[in-house]
């Protein structure tokens, strides 16, 4: 590309609209990897909580969810140090970054009070109430976020695998009372999650 | 009377540095070049053309170890992209 070069209004404008095209698809599909990253280790983690829950009969394995986000957290620090060649940021991918950071910080939130205040407030009806609603606490906060990725990113079937994701898991969730089998939940919202981000790489070609 | 189109914008190089941080919050200097296909000199020359001009700020830090420069469009960069894409409009509009 040069500095120098004379160009006419119509290749200006060319210029700018190709540019900006190109610059748009680039960022928001580096974001995909993200998606994926994070869509991987939930249906990961969800697996082997309920294999564990379900072999050894202990809720208490649900204790390991805690360790998602700690391993989680650095290696997508890791992949972002990893782009050394380029970074940039728009509108769409600080958004998207926005609504999963604030999906993590939630749903942290959430099984942290939850964990903590059924050690302090141990009573069946604690057992109850925050024991049991947890999950679909969860599952909908999630299905909301994906949602919202879906609408930001224009995309119709991240906006309905948001909604089904969330109300169907939900709906799931009551109707079927299930005990352990409520992480496989978590494995469907994985897949959803990676699969969003291997549209968005698709999408953003 | 047609209006002037912004010299300063009215170069190849600048004006699609331009384009891509009025689409972006920022990029990097890397980004930029590969966005671009420039030799870092030119583009170096070139984002201080625009620094002088107001239209962009450059933030020099580190990530990690390496150096990174930041660059972003000002409002007055903002401005002046939009007056220059007007312009460039109100020119084919006539030829039309």
């Amino acid at each position: 590309m040069e500095q120098n070069k004379e160009m006419t209004a119509q290749e200006s404008l060319n210029l700018i609209s190709e540019t900006m095209n190109n610059s748009r698809k680039e960022i928001v599909r580096n974001s995909g990897k993200y998606f994926v990253l994070w869509g991987v280790l939930l249906t990961v983690f969800s697996l082997l909580v309920y294999f564990l829950w379900k072999t050894t009969g202990k809720v208490a394995w649900n204790n390991l969810w805690f360790a998602l986000p700690l391993i989680g957290y650095p290696l997508s620090r890791w992949a972002k140090n990893k782009e050394k060649d380029s970074r940039a940021e728009n509108f769409i991918s600080r958004i998207n970054g926005g609504i999963w950071g604030t999906f993590g910080v939630f749903a942290c939130s959430v099984a942290l009070f939850s964990v903590l205040y059924s050690q302090f407030f141990d009573s069946p009806l604690t057992t109850i109430v925050l024991g049991v609603t947890l999950s679909p606490q969860i599952v909908l906060l999630f299905g909301m976020a994906e949602t919202i990725s879906g609408i930001t990113l224009k995309n119709w079937t991240i906006k309905i695998a948001g909604w089904i994701t969330g109300i169907g898991g939900l709906a799931i969730f009551y109707i079927a009372q299930v005990g352990a089998e409520q992480m496989l939940i978590f494995t469907f919202a994985g897949i959803v999650l990676t699969a969003t981000g291997l549209i968005v790489k698709h999408q953003y070609k | 009377m047609f209006p002037k189109l912004d010299p300063i914008l009215h170069s190849e190089l600048r004006l699609a540095v331009m384009s891509i941080l009025a689409g972006a919050d920022e990029a990097d200097f890397t980004y930029l070049k590969k966005q671009t296909g420039a030799t870092s000199g030119n583009l170096s020359v070139q984002i201080d053309k625009l620094t002088t001009a107001g239209y962009i700020t450059v933030e020099k830090g580190f990530k990690g170890k390496m150096p990174r420069t930041t660059c972003k469009i000002t409002p007055a960069g903002q401005e002046a992209f939009r007056n220059y894409v007007e312009a460039l409009k109100e020119y084919l509009s006539a030829g039309a």
